[in-house]
């Protein structure tokens, strides 16, 4: 194919073996990019290249490739998710390179988080913390009794504009200190703001509170980078709310029985039938 | 007796911002006290001697200036301790880096400031607490403001000072979970306002320092019209 737009650029990328290896930046040419691609579509070339040489390709997380799951996650010249604001990676497109490029391309870059191959990093932490207390414990019904039970509608918004983080890290990896508040206030947050989540709201805060500093995530210093990178635009009034969360529940909330134990007994769920 | 939520506060990231937090805004609201004090200064002699004579004969002083001190040492000691906790977690840094933004001159600097205001704090204890108050406190501080390296360093305490608060006093609040849509934007400027009112600090020293030298270059213009 020969097309006057198409461009060559150069890709400085972290090539890492395994999560003991050390790695090392590696550059590569790709030639004959198309401005239409995506930037993952890009690598996908790449790839395709390196498989014809018989090298190792580069391992790099995506799934839906529209934003909306979470998986990708790269730092591209600097910028968490790449150079266009509150998007995903995958969202980023060749267009917004010029011939003669340079790329660098780097793993989130989070003590949480380890390399587990080239750009493929761990976030199993998040996981972890979830598990903590990020849900309701008894069976809250289907969709018909969560109509039953009135919700403000501000409340509701609010929620969704919580639970619209899709947890794939991005405010861990653009904070100076490695912090997790973002996530994990925009989990808390989703379940305080609404009726079902209320009574369990106390042990959440500090289980969770728990669970992410025993990961090793950072101290939140207040600078915000979190929410100027988070793709789904998720604010930092989250964070704000967790810290009450947290106050309220440990000056004034019922002592959790074992707010480590619980991490290790089965949450006792009804089965769906 | 249950001594988990005061653990909590030790030990937990929150906890040990909310303690921050806390004696941060303490130190803040004594600031905007100690400006006030030395602002009676401008009223004189007479005025600033009786003030401080009231001050110092108060039996309550030594509890107070402890209690100050505990809770400076307090927000310094949590301060270091979660920037030393970072230090030591911190992974490989980036081969190119882009703050997006969220950062101040302020925020990224904190730090910084902080051990300036300490180095500052040390200096100013030893040159106007630790001294012989016998010519008289009015004397002794613009006496010493009328020393050009003395007014550099007091000014440049407050400069720290000031760079210090313009994210400090927002981020307290935030730590103590005030963010709203409402109350932050007076917040923050309220914070941008108390930081600016530091600048008095410096003026109150440039104010001896300069009156010295108007008086001398009265005395020289006296001398070369003559």
């Amino acid at each position: 194919m020969n097309n006057s737009k198409h461009f060559n650029v150069t890709i400085r990328v972290w090539r890492q073996d395994g999560p003991e290896e050390p790695g090392r930046m590696v550059s590569y040419k790709v030639t004959d990019v198309s401005p239409d691609m995506s930037f993952l579509e890009m690598l996908d070339i790449l790839n395709e290249n390196l498989l014809k040489k018989n090298e190792k390709p580069l391992a790099f997380e995506s799934d839906c490739r529209e934003g909306i799951c979470g998986c990708c996650g790269l730092v591209v010249n600097g910028d968490v998710h790449g150079p266009d604001d509150h998007s995903t990676v995958c969202q980023l497109h060749m267009r917004r390179f010029k011939d003669g490029d340079v790329i660098t391309v780097e793993p989130w870059r989070v003590r949480s988080f380890p390399v587990i191959k080239d750009l493929v990093v761990d976030r199993t932490a998040f996981e972890r913390i979830m598990a903590a207390g990020g849900y309701v414990s008894v069976n809250a019904g289907a969709a018909p009794d969560a109509n039953s039970i009135p919700v403000n509608k501000d409340a509701a918004e609010e929620a969704m504009d919580s639970a619209a983080c899709i947890g794939c890290g991005a405010c861990v990896a653009a904070c100076p200190n490695g912090c997790a508040m973002l996530f994990t206030g925009a989990k808390i947050s989703q379940f305080a703001l609404l009726p079902q989540g209320a009574p369990e709201r106390a042990r959440r805060a500090l289980c969770m509170l728990e669970a992410m500093d025993r990961e090793g995530f950072g101290n939140c210093s207040n600078e915000y980078e979190c929410e100027a990178v988070c793709p789904k635009e998720v604010k930092v009034s989250n964070i704000a709310r967790f810290n009450r969360e947290f106050l309220l529940a440990n000056l004034f909330g019922k002592e959790p029985a074992a707010a480590s134990a619980h991490l290790k007994s089965t949450p006792d769920v009804p089965e769906d039938e | 007796m249950n001594t988990g939520f005061i653990k909590r506060f030790i030990f937990t990231s929150i906890g040990r911002k909310a303690v921050m937090a806390i004696t941060g805004l303490m130190l803040g609201a004594f600031m905007l006290f100690h400006l006030a004090e030395n602002l009676i200064l401008f009223k004189g002699e007479v005025a600033y001697n009786t003030w401080v004579d009231f001050l110092l004969s108060n039996p309550l002083i030594i509890p107070l200036e402890l209690g100050l001190a505990a809770i400076f040492l307090t927000h310094s000691f949590f301060g270091a301790w979660v920037r030393i906790e970072d230090w030591i977690n911190a992974p490989r840094g980036y081969e190119a880096r882009k703050w997006q933004g969220g950062r101040t001159v302020g925020s990224a600097t904190m730090l910084y400031t902080a051990v300036l205001i300490l180095a500052y704090l040390v200096y100013h204890m030893l040159t106007f607490r630790f001294v012989d108050h016998s010519i008289g406190f009015y004397q002794m501080v613009t006496s010493a403001f009328r020393g050009k390296l003395f007014t550099a360093i007091y000014i440049g305490g407050a400069v720290a000072l000031v760079i210090h608060l313009t994210h400090g006093l927002q981020s307290a609040f935030q730590t103590l979970g005030v963010n709203h849509p409402k109350c932050t934007p007076f917040i923050k400027t309220g914070g941008w306002i108390a930081a600016l009112l530091m600048v008095g600090f410096a003026m109150i020293s440039l104010y001896y320092l300069l009156e010295l030298d108007l008086k001398c270059a009265a005395a020289v213009y006296q001398v070369t019209i003559q």
